[in-house]
């Protein structure tokens, strides 16, 4: 019945993207914007069939199973794909495309050499390949190899960066190795106690292991290496360093998306693989739920000391992993879905966020907020956006923020978990005060400052009409700008369509 | 009997629209075409509003859903009496005020006036909004929006002191709004639903009294800042830096009355009088509104300043609205009501006469203003005609409002609240009318005026006039408008009536014969 072949759009949704990487730097010798292009295009069929494979299995109502070479599992890889990671996959590679959009002015105004320019879309398509592949994958090593994708590409993207970036970057490659190391042993326990990888096999012969201390010792091993990968306190050490410094275009790509994708197999491992039975799943939750009060607290307290954009923006990110992580440990319906549409909301909001950063950057040089005086008179579409994500940010209605605290405000109350509630609101009230700092200073500071030489200069040979037409940023820069801004609105105000259609059948499945 | 329409929701849409308007094409288009949205805005929304009133005096409701806003609740909107009220009160008024806006903001060469009336119509849709909501997270997401869209104009001159007192306002309003959710939150947990309800849906002994009490605390809270009521009404105050037509609007039509709306909505609508009364939320209620307009009028006896006297004049009568619901009368209910019509008129006249002075005159503390009545007579007319009608003196609104409080306290036993408010009257007289007296004596203050004056040398030519029309008319129509209400409560769209119904459903009988 369906117009499109399914047969292969999992696997190629990864696919496609790894011969636009590899394809990257051979085309450059070609011509200077060719590897960009390819990347780009790949990024984008990978988007549409990312949505077409989304439609399919809501339409279908059960998952797909994607079987690599034709190997059944549990002995193949297999790529199973349900409505949660279906629509995680279409966040992946529609946020992957438009941070490919938004770089090459990035890339054209830093006068690199094309080859140069070419290798950083192939790293930040590596990136997305990467993050495509882990929520794609239903076996627990090949998850592995797809993390190392994530963190050898983020390590790059992060090193490239501004003058700090590879002191970032080893920082993360140290912590980040830890992490996945800490994952691969927790597999290895799980793979010595039941013999299997693949995660459905997994469920199944866990429930016939009773040797509890090796699933305790794993669950343990697995929380550290996730809780690395998305900075959950107090394993968020690297986080902060490498939010700010990495490079700035791809820097909405690894603080929207990157922290995420992690958290999101966290899910997998903790409600589909592991019993729910177990006694000692409610101290595992417990445990988590604390880590992510923390974090709450500590990444909204740490946002309030700076002044460099970034650095808020990251802090923010360590509290907003964690009601991610609180929504697991609330672990009923209405927790996880507050917390799956906080990954996709909260992706659109810092995605959005890091990108007017970058825009800030991008014109004015702009790092700190107390230099934002009266900036919104020169760019209206940029502040326009920053105002409605940050607004999103603290929870306000009708935006996407607002919606994801709603259902785990919903889940903890009936659980009767009151504490998390107050946790929740003391969170927005904190996040209200730093990003309405920011926008005291943008709305009410004087303006400090001026053009920068290098517009300028530009701007002499053209005539001055020419100029004023110009957009504030490059339209590349301006639309995906407006669409995370948008986004927030739409997954606002449509978010039960995304809770009642597609979340309620596959989590209500494993619940 | 319940009429699917979309009226509801065009009337909310069109300032939404207006405020998207005025701010994309705000700077690129000449000032008369920006104000040119704003008006039409403001009258299209007052015809869908207006056009309603009929079906719902005739028993009808409006009804539009658009879609389901979260898991189990809808965004939706639903035209019951007491919403019909407020909105016909916010959009009557915002075309009075969009003009009296025009007048002052271009009298006193305010900058940022695109901001300024893109927040003003923002404000407005969330009035709206707010009136019409079905049910708490319809309610709550409007409530939201209007603490965000007040911000920039409390702020609006974006020196230190607005800045101090834009934070204060944030401060309490977001705090009690988080409240506010989280009891939304319990509520629809433990309930089951959100919608709205004539009479509360929360059974008395549901849940231990305690949990009900605090369950319905932190749901007034959100709405206790909003409308003022000691200890929560800090930020009230401070917020009259703003220009005057935003304290206008704050503390007479969009901001304060949302708030006693909330107050009216949690207890009338959600938890119902029965399960207040059970909990003993509404004695607590009570007597913070008695403390709230007693010592409010106190303080506004040593304000010198006009519009910080009028603030703490506001405090206190909304407290007049709190009391009344609390009271839990039928008929101190529906005077309640009829007091958020009443108090809009009147206080609006009050703030748009305090400005009108303060741009033609430049005086703004009162010792200055002696003999004013000579230089602005219809003014400072005006003015005296509104200060009677907020004591309550009979023909005006005032008094309807509150010869209905006093007789539900009565009828209830309560006549402790009845003499409160009779002493409240007095004391309202006794800090506005020194302030009319002042206005139409000798021009003691000559060397003031001499100085307000020369301060404005340019304006020496407007000396001897009053007001320019586009601040004379809008108060003069208030304020004429405040006098009908008082001598035919039911003129116009039967405010009156609308109350009297609301009040019936509430509390299920007695009042329609």
């Amino acid at each position: 019945m369906s117009f499109f072949s399914m047969d292969h759009v999992p696997v190629l949704i990864v696919i496609i993207p790894l011969c636009g990487a590899a394809l990257c730097p051979l085309l450059s010798r070609f011509g200077p914007s060719l590897g960009k292009r390819a990347v780009i295009a790949a990024l984008f069929i990978a988007f549409i069939m990312s949505l077409v494979q989304l439609a399919y299995v809501i339409q279908s109502g059960e998952a797909v199973h994607y079987w690599l070479g034709g190997w059944r599992p549990p002995y193949g890889i297999e790529f199973v794909i349900d409505g949660v990671n279906g629509i995680i996959i279409v966040l992946v590679s529609f946020i992957g495309f438009m941070t490919a959009l938004f770089s090459s002015p990035f890339e054209e105004a830093s006068e690199t050499s094309p080859f140069r320019s070419a290798g950083y879309y192939s790293i930040l398509c590596f990136l997305v390949i990467g993050l495509l592949g882990l929520s794609s994958t239903g076996d627990a090593f090949n998850l592995y190899v797809f993390m190392e994708i994530v963190a050898l590409s983020g390590y790059g993207l992060i090193a490239i960066g501004e003058e700090k970036g590879p002191i970032a970057a080893f920082r993360y490659l140290l912590t980040g190795t830890i992490g996945a190391c800490a994952y691969l042993m927790g597999v290895g326990l799980l793979y010595s106690a039941t013999g299997t990888l693949n995660m459905a096999d997994l469920t199944l012969r866990l429930r016939e292991v009773d040797n509890l201390p090796v699933i305790a010792v794993a669950m343990a091993c697995i929380i550290v290496g996730f809780g690395i990968k998305m900075a959950l306190f107090p394993l968020h050490g690297w986080q902060p360093a490498a939010h700010s410094y990495a490079h700035p275009a791809a820097d909405p790509m690894i603080a929207g998306v990157m922290i995420k994708i992690p958290a999101y197999a966290m899910f997998r491992f903790f409600f589909c693989i592991f019993d729910s039975s177990l006694p000692m799943m409610k101290t595992v939750f417990t445990i988590i739920g604390i880590m992510a009060v923390l974090g709450i607290l500590y990444g909204s307290l740490k946002a309030l000391r700076y002044d460099k954009y970034n650095k808020i923006l990251a802090y923010s990110s360590i509290g907003q992993v964690g009601y991610i992580a609180l929504g697991f440990a609330i672990g009923n319906f209405y927790g996880i879905a507050g917390a799956v549409l906080h990954i996709l909301s909260h992706a659109f909001m810092k995605t959005g966020l890091f990108y007017t950063s970058a825009a800030f950057k991008y014109r004015y040089g702009i790092h700190y907020t107390d230099q934002l005086g009266q900036v919104y008179r020169k760019m209206p579409v940029t502040c326009a956006a920053l105002v409605v994500l940050s607004l999103s940010m603290i929870g306000l209605p009708p935006f996407a923020g607002f919606f994801s605290k709603w259902y785990l405000a919903l889940g903890a109350i009936r659980n009767g978990q009151y504490l998390y509630v107050a946790v929740l609101i003391i969170s927005s009230l904190l996040s209200a005060v730093y990003f309405f700092r920011i926008f005291e200073r943008l709305f009410m500071d004087e303006k400090t400052v001026t053009e920068p030489d290098k517009t300028a200069t530009s701007a002499v040979p053209a005539a001055p009409e020419a100029k004023r037409a110009k957009p504030e940023v490059p339209l590349r820069m301006l639309i995906p700008i407006g669409i995370a801004a948008l986004m927030v609105i739409a997954l606002g105000l449509g978010n039960s369509f995304i809770v009642n259609g597609i979340l309620k059948t596959t989590v209500m499945g494993v619940l | 009997m319940t009429i699917i329409s979309a009226r509801p929701f065009l009337a909310v849409a069109v300032s939404l629209l207006a405020a998207l308007l005025i701010l994309t094409l705000g700077n690129r288009v000449r000032p008369n075409v920006r104000e040119g949205i704003t008006l039409s805005a403001a009258v299209i929304k007052a015809v869908l509003v207006f056009s309603m009133v009929p079906a719902v005096l005739s028993g009808k409701e409006y009804y539009f859903c658009l879609w389901e806003i979260v898991d189990g609740v809808s965004l939706a909107f639903r035209t019951d009496p007491v919403g019909m009220i407020f909105a016909c009160v916010a959009s009557g008024l915002w075309i009075v005020t969009s003009i009296y806006s025009i007048g002052y903001m271009r009298g006193h060469h305010e900058k940022n006036q695109t901001g300024y009336f893109a927040a003003f119509a923002l404000c407005l849709s969330s009035a709206i909004g707010i009136s019409f909501a079905a049910n708490l997270v319809t309610f709550f997401i409007f409530y939201e929006m209007l603490t965000v869209a007040t911000y920039p104009l409390v702020a609006h001159y974006r020196d230190d002191k607005a800045k101090a007192s834009g934070r204060k306002y944030l401060a309490y309003t977001l705090i009690s709004g988080q409240l506010f959710f989280a009891a939304i939150a319990a509520v629809y947990v433990i309930y089951g639903t959100c919608d709205f309800r004539a009479g509360g849906f929360i059974e008395p002994g549901s849940l231990s009294a305690g949990i009900m009490l605090l369950l319905f605390f932190l749901m007034i809270g959100g709405g206790a800042v909003k409308a003022g009521v000691m200890p929560l009404h800090g930020w009230l105050p401070s917020a009259m830096v703003a220009p005057t037509p935003v304290s206008a609007l704050l503390h007479a039509v969009a901001v304060v009355k949302a708030g006693a709306f909330c107050v009216l909505r949690v207890v009338c609508y959600v938890f119902g009088p029965s399960a207040v009364s059970w909990c003993g939320g509404d004695k607590i209620l009570a007597w913070l509104a008695v403390a709230t307009i007693l010592l409010s009028s106190f303080i506004a006896m040593r304000k010198d300043n006009l519009k910080a006297r009028l603030a703490f004049s506001t405090v206190g009568q909304l407290s007049y609205i709190v009391l009344g619901i609390s009271v839990l009368a039928p008929y101190s209910i529906a005077g309640a009501m009829f007091h958020i019509v009443a108090h809009a008129f009147l206080k609006i006249t009050l703030f748009m006469c305090a400005g009108a002075i303060f741009v033609t005159a430049h005086l703004s503390e009162i010792s200055t203003m002696g003999g004013l009545a000579k230089r602005m007579p219809v003014t400072c007319a005006c003015f005296g005609l509104a200060s009677l009608g907020i004591a309550g003196l009979p023909l005006l609104a005032g008094f309807v409002s509150k010869f209905n409080i006093i007789r539900g306290a009565l009828m209830m036993g309560k006549p402790l609240f009845a003499a409160v408010l009779v002493a409240a009257a007095l004391l309202a007289l006794s800090y506005l009318i020194p302030v009319v007296r002042i206005f139409f004596g000798k021009s003691g203050g000559a060397e003031n005026m001499a100085s307000g004056a020369d301060g404005v040398g340019v304006h020496e030519h407007t000396a001897h006039r009053d007001a320019t029309p586009a601040m004379l008319i809008p108060i003069v129509i208030t304020a004429a408008i405040s006098l009908i209400l008082g001598i035919m409560p039911d003129a116009g769209p039967h405010l009156y009536d609308l109350a009297i119904m609301a009040a019936d459903a509430i509390t299920g009988g007695g009042l329609i014969v």
